[in-house]
């Protein structure tokens, strides 16, 4: 995670995500599938063919790529499809567009109440026996039984969160980084799924995207850096208020 | 000496002697921030490339002045609220803390016998002008007992003139001894934790002793918390002086 100023010299927190050998492994038509949309799916960084096993090496024959380490699906309309085989790049992603990153969480392992689901424990002192940290009351006399659900120990972390609606600042084409505002579940190095935004907010924010992809074969040629209009630029002065 | 065949023995010339250019040798070890010195961590080091480019980016458009803890430095930002829209600010750099871009020091002085504090960070935008009015080293890295210390020593003038410096000269280290406020400080100074050597001590030799009982001589010994930055600094020292020649 990274500092960056706007042009009015707030600072805002990014997080950089880096697009590391992303290709599209196979089309899955709506009929086959079954959903409502037909999916695509896509593979995430390399890997040694040794660590997967021989049955998992099938998707990756036929779409021509190496062995990936996670393998996503994404919803698509028909009109996005794209042939297996392309690479997939953080040029994909505008600058100034709204995203939604999905990961998993960092695993806490076995956590007692207070830590997973916040409740306030007991007092230190004044008489308590033995009962500091501990959920007291689990459900009431007339219910005569625990609710399912009920909010117990457990293990926590290590499942799939998703933070909505993150801006987008910038973008590096060169490296294959997207700079996202804010915080993103999982730990530094772990692998993510960067969507396009589904809050209703943010449904008519992205003018002229890449569509279906950016391909980095085609004649448009980027300058390495793409930024947002409020971000400061560090080729400008220092920021003045007239 | 034995001469060989009896002729005289060859006329050895003088060895040419060996001239030790004194400049070339300081530029060697020349200031690098500390903020360029990547943490030990598992992220990875392309992270702190960016950071790095970015950092170099600003650097040459505005000037980052070498200084260092103890060094009086007078820092121009832009207010939104202030009449002529920028703020003069001058203290003594208290503490330098965070890597990359997020980069702070801390500025003390006491004006109007109230101390004041302020954080600035190295690349904001906001920061349009920083001079070094006094540039010298103390003989600690932190200097947050100046809150403990009588308020003489850390009142400086606000109008201050810079203090001319010679370049290529051997920066001063001001081996100063503050004297304290009496306790309760704010922390446990005399505790061998925070290392402190600026500070002249006025307390009784048992309570010095006493304090001694926190010491962890094993500390220096420890392999792991070890951190060689010396071949890191090369490189980010070369990188550096590369782009900024560009």
């Amino acid at each position: 995670m990274m500092p960056i100023w706007t042009k009015s010299g707030e600072k805002r927190a990014v997080t950089l995500l880096k697009v590391q050998d992303c290709h599209v492994l196979r089309y899955v038509s709506k009929e086959e599938s079954g959903g409502k949309t037909a999916k695509l799916l896509v593979g995430g960084k390399n890997v040694s063919p040794f660590s997967k096993p021989e049955s998992a090496h099938e998707i990756f024959k036929e779409a021509g790529v190496p062995p990936k380490q996670k393998v996503t699906t994404f919803n698509v309309t028909n009109d996005a499809i794209i042939k297996p085989g392309t690479p997939l790049y953080a040029a994909h992603f505008r600058p100034g567009q709204f995203v939604d990153v999905t990961a998993k969480t960092i695993g806490k392992g076995f956590q007692g109440v207070m830590k997973r689901w916040g409740f306030k424990g007991q007092p230190a002192s004044h008489g308590q026996t033995k009962t500091h940290r501990r959920p007291g009351a689990i459900s009431t006399n007339k219910a005569a039984k625990v609710y399912r659900g009920k909010k117990m120990p457990g293990k926590m972390g290590n499942i799939y969160r998703t933070s909505f609606g993150l801006k987008v600042w910038r973008i590096n084409t060169k490296h294959d980084i997207i700079y996202v505002n804010g915080s993103v579940p999982g730990h530094t190095n772990c692998l993510v799924k960067v969507r396009d935004s589904k809050l209703p907010t943010y449904k008519d924010c992205n003018k002229n995207p890449p569509f279906p992809t950016f391909f980095a074969d085609g004649d448009e040629e980027l300058p390495e850096d793409l930024f947002d209009e409020e971000i400061f630029q560090f080729t400008d002065p220092s920021v003045t208020f007239a | 000496r034995v001469s060989s065949d009896g002729k005289p023995p060859k006329f050895q010339p003088p060895p040419k002697p060996v001239i030790i250019d004194r400049k070339t040798q300081k530029e060697e070890t020349r200031f690098l921030s500390p903020e360029f010195i990547p943490p030990r961590g598992r992220t990875d080091p392309l992270k702190y490339f960016m950071e790095r480019k970015d950092m170099i980016q600003r650097r040459k458009v505005f000037n980052i002045p070498e200084f260092y803890v103890g060094s009086i430095l007078a820092v121009t930002t832009a207010e939104p609220c202030a009449s002529d829209k920028s703020k003069r600010f001058v203290g003594i750099c208290i503490q330098r803390g965070g890597k990359g871009l997020g980069a702070t020091f801390v500025l003390r002085n006491v004006i109007e016998d109230q101390g004041v504090e302020i954080c600035y960070e190295l690349y904001s935008p906001r920061i349009q002008a920083i001079e070094v009015l006094k540039l010298e080293k103390r003989l600690d890295e932190n200097l947050q007992y100046l809150r403990d210390a009588l308020p003489e020593y850390s009142t400086f003038d606000v109008n201050m003139k810079p203090v001319p410096r010679a370049a290529h000269e051997e920066i001063p280290v001001n081996k100063l001894q503050v004297r304290m406020k009496p306790k309760p400080w704010s922390k446990r100074w005399e505790r061998p934790k925070y290392n402190i050597k600026g500070i002249k001590f006025e307390l009784p030799e048992h309570k010095m002793k006493a304090a001694q009982k926190w010491s962890q001589p094993w500390l220096e010994f420890d392999m792991l918390r070890e951190y060689d930055t010396s071949k890191i600094e090369e490189k980010i020292r070369k990188e550096l002086s590369e782009e900024l020649e560009k």
